[in-house]
């Protein structure tokens, strides 16, 4: 199982950057999740480290080998694509072992290959049928077999579920994972749902454009967000955020905003942050509950605007003076719309950003 | 939508048509098997003892036995038959072959002067044949030559016979050059906008699977674009079949094509009917053999094709 390394790649369309040096390790067996807003270079990037784009600048490395010259052919990966990219001619049998029949492998050894993968993945019913007598999910799995029959050590995965509807991906996500514990390889993973990089990533990549935002893993990524965007772009719903300052009085340090001043517990206090300074104040909707008798400086007057009721859980739009905030609580509690009421807050759970730079402080 | 029950006018104008469609061909196909007196008579229609006469004549220079009717074989179709099957053959598979890989080279590479040459092969398929007739035929006659003195043409020359140098013109080789040259252009044309359409997924996907370029090319866009190859072969063959004007000034006598034997035959002062209509039958019977057969790939390269669903 190898080890990839990105140093310092870069892209270029013309005088566009699109990458602006990327520097990565993906240790063996590693199941990395590229997560990023639509535009901000994970595909190009996956198709850089497969060889179907170019590398305008920097290296990439699979085992210490420099390999940013070299044909796809040429880099033992497998990869699965967005639309699948089957070959509409072939049935799927011919499909799954069209890798295969180009290394040349003996006939028996081909038909038993196409058999196992075909097992793994449930398809083993279809093996006559052209891809165009599939549905979606069937497809899918065709390609996921195409890409295992290959036995490459390194997988590359382009959004492989964006095309199929909620239920069907929700189930394909855990089938993912499965094999993806069953069959240990270099996984590399892109797409732009962070619910699908939270639940199957070792280590997640956040990008924004053409940079690398952070990585670590999936709890890493959702306790301590390197940045406002990592923070806002991990979690579901949103995290909220609000514009404050930061004070002293009497040596206890406070978020001060309009219609809130909140008190930061000791241990934050104890990092001499900086006083008089412009921050943001990061709440996830979750460490928001309903309280009316919480203190007042470790809650916020919420009015409330909407109530999504989604199950077991709610999700409250709300407004706190003239941001809106989100709050995340059990269904049953008695919320009436269009009052203010009074949500506690876990002050630990609390991250701050500066204003400027959004990085966390 | 078709109606349930069309207006009843409906079908004798479906059968005029029908009857102006088929009619001559078969009008063309029962005097074949007359014999002259029957056919100039014009009085016993659809009955009449038939014939294979008009067949044996036309082809009796292929023919293994003699027939008994003939004392000399005059006419050399079968010959030229052959001919014309070699020339249209063999040109459209070059035609074919050359200009899919042109097609895809021109859709998928980027290279200096791409859009140029996009554009100028289709604009050499505007100048009509008959301007290139002439310095074809001279550059056929004295520069794509090989001297009769160079050891290569002595060899040729010790293989093949003849006099002079061993030159273009005359040859199947020669005629077989043009007709590529001239159909090239717009087989180029018509299958980019079949390779256009095949997904550039499916391509990568087969370069990741570990496939060449050339794999990728047979092995995945040859085989999607098959209906674009079986039209422009159709048409490639339907031309070089039918051409005149560049086979006569090319062709000498033993690489005739049939439309020049047969307009040299017309012309002649005894015309022989029935082996002119026999002739005719033979005529066509390649390309329509030829066009059943491609448009079955046509159909059945579309029903596989479904890329997307
Ligand atoms: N051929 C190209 N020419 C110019 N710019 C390109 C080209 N391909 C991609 N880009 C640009 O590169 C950037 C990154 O594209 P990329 O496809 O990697 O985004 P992505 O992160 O995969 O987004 P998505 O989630 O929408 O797939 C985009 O801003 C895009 O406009
Ligand atoms: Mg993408």
């Amino acid at each position: 199982m190898p080890e990839i390394r990105l140093v310092n790649l870069t892209k270029r369309y013309g005088a566009i950057e699109v990458l602006h040096g990327i520097n990565l390790e993906i240790k063996p067996e590693e199941f990395t999740v590229l997560v990023g807003p639509s535009g901000c270079g994970k595909s190009t990037t996956l198709r850089m480290i497969a060889g179907l784009e170019s590398v305008s600048g920097g290296e990439i490395f699979i085992d210490g080998r420099p390999v940013s010259r070299l044909e796809p052919k040429g880099r033992d990966l497998a990869m699965v694509f967005q639309d699948y990219a089957l070959y509409p001619h072939m049935d799927v049998a011919r499909n799954i072992s069209f890798a295969l029949r180009l290394q040349k492998r003996p006939k028996d050894e081909i038909a038993r290959k196409v058999r196992e993968v075909a097992d793994l993945v449930g398809l083993t019913d279809y093996l006559s049928r052209k891809p165009g007598e599939l549905s979606g999910g069937q497809r899918q799995r065709v390609a996921m077999a195409r890409a295992l029959a290959k036995d490459s050590s390194i997988f590359l995965f382009d959004e492989p579920l964006s095309n199929l509807d909620a239920k069907l991906r929700g189930q394909m996500r855990a089938e993912l994972a499965l094999m993806s514990q069953r069959v240990r390889k270099n996984m590399i993973y892109v797409t732009h749902d962070q619910i699908e990089a939270m639940t199957l990533a070792d280590q997640i990549v956040v990008m924004h454009n053409g940079h690398i935002q952070q990585q670590g893993t999936p709890e890493e990524l959702f306790k301590k967000p390197a940045t406002k965007f990592v923070a806002g772009f991990i979690g579901s719903p949103p995290m909220n955020f609000l514009n404050g300052e930061l004070v002293d009085e009497n040596g206890e340090k406070f978020i001060v905003g309009e219609g809130f001043k909140i008190l930061l517990p000791d241990d934050q206090t104890k990092n001499q942050l900086p006083t008089n300074r412009r921050v943001i104040l990061g709440i996830r909707p979750s460490d928001l509950h309903f309280d009316p008798h919480a203190p007042e400086n470790a809650s916020l007057n919420l009015k409330v605007r909407v109530s999504e009721y989604i199950g077991a859980q709610s999700v409250l739009l709300c407004d706190c003076m003239s941001s809106s905030v989100t709050v995340e609580l059990k269904s049953e509690t008695p919320v009436a719309l269009g009052g203010t009421l009074r949500f506690g807050l876990r002050t630990e759970a609390l991250h701050l950003f500066d204003q400027v730079t959004e990085q966390t402080i | 939508m078709l109606d349930k029950h069309p207006n009843p006018a409906f079908y004798p104008l479906l059968a005029a048509l029908i009857f102006m469609a088929v009619g001559p061909i078969v009008l063309m196909l029962a005097n074949s098997f007359k014999l002259d007196v029957d056919i100039i008579s014009g009085t016993s229609g659809l009955i009449f003892l038939p014939t294979i006469q008009n067949y044996e004549t036309a082809l009796c220079d292929i023919l293994w036995y003699k027939p008994d009717h003939l004392d000399f074989c005059q006419l050399k179709f079968g010959g030229s038959f052959i001919n014309s099957i070699i020339i249209a053959l063999i040109s459209t598979v070059l035609t074919l072959v050359l200009g899919a890989m042109a097609a895809y080279a021109l859709v998928r590479f980027r290279f200096l002067g791409r859009d140029t040459a996009s554009l100028t092969t289709l604009l050499v398929r505007m100048v009509p044949p008959a301007v290139l007739l002439v310095p074809v035929f001279g550059l056929w006659n004295n520069d794509f030559c090989i001297g009769k003195n160079t050891s290569f043409g002595e060899f040729l020359r010790n293989i093949f016979g003849g006099r002079g140098d061993v030159c273009l013109e005359g040859t199947h080789s020669g005629i077989i050059l043009i007709y590529v040259a001239m159909n090239l252009p717009f087989v180029i044309w018509i299958l980019q906008s079949f390779i256009l359409q095949v997904p550039r997924s499916l391509e990568e996907a087969a370069k990741v699977d570990g496939a060449g370029t050339f794999q990728v090319f047979f092995k995945i866009v040859l085989p999607l674009i098959q209906p674009g190859i079986a039209a422009a072969a159709i048409f490639t063959f339907r031309i070089a079949w039918n051409e005149y004007l560049l086979a006569s000034a090319l062709a000498d006598r033993d690489t005739k094509t049939v439309p020049i034997l047969l307009v040299n035959n017309v012309s002649e002062f005894n015309i022989e009917w029935g082996v002119i209509m026999a002739t005719g039958m033979l005529l066509a019977i390649p390309p329509i053999i030829f066009t059943l057969f491609a448009s079955r790939q046509i159909i059945t390269g579309m029903t596989a094709g479904a890329v997307k669903g």
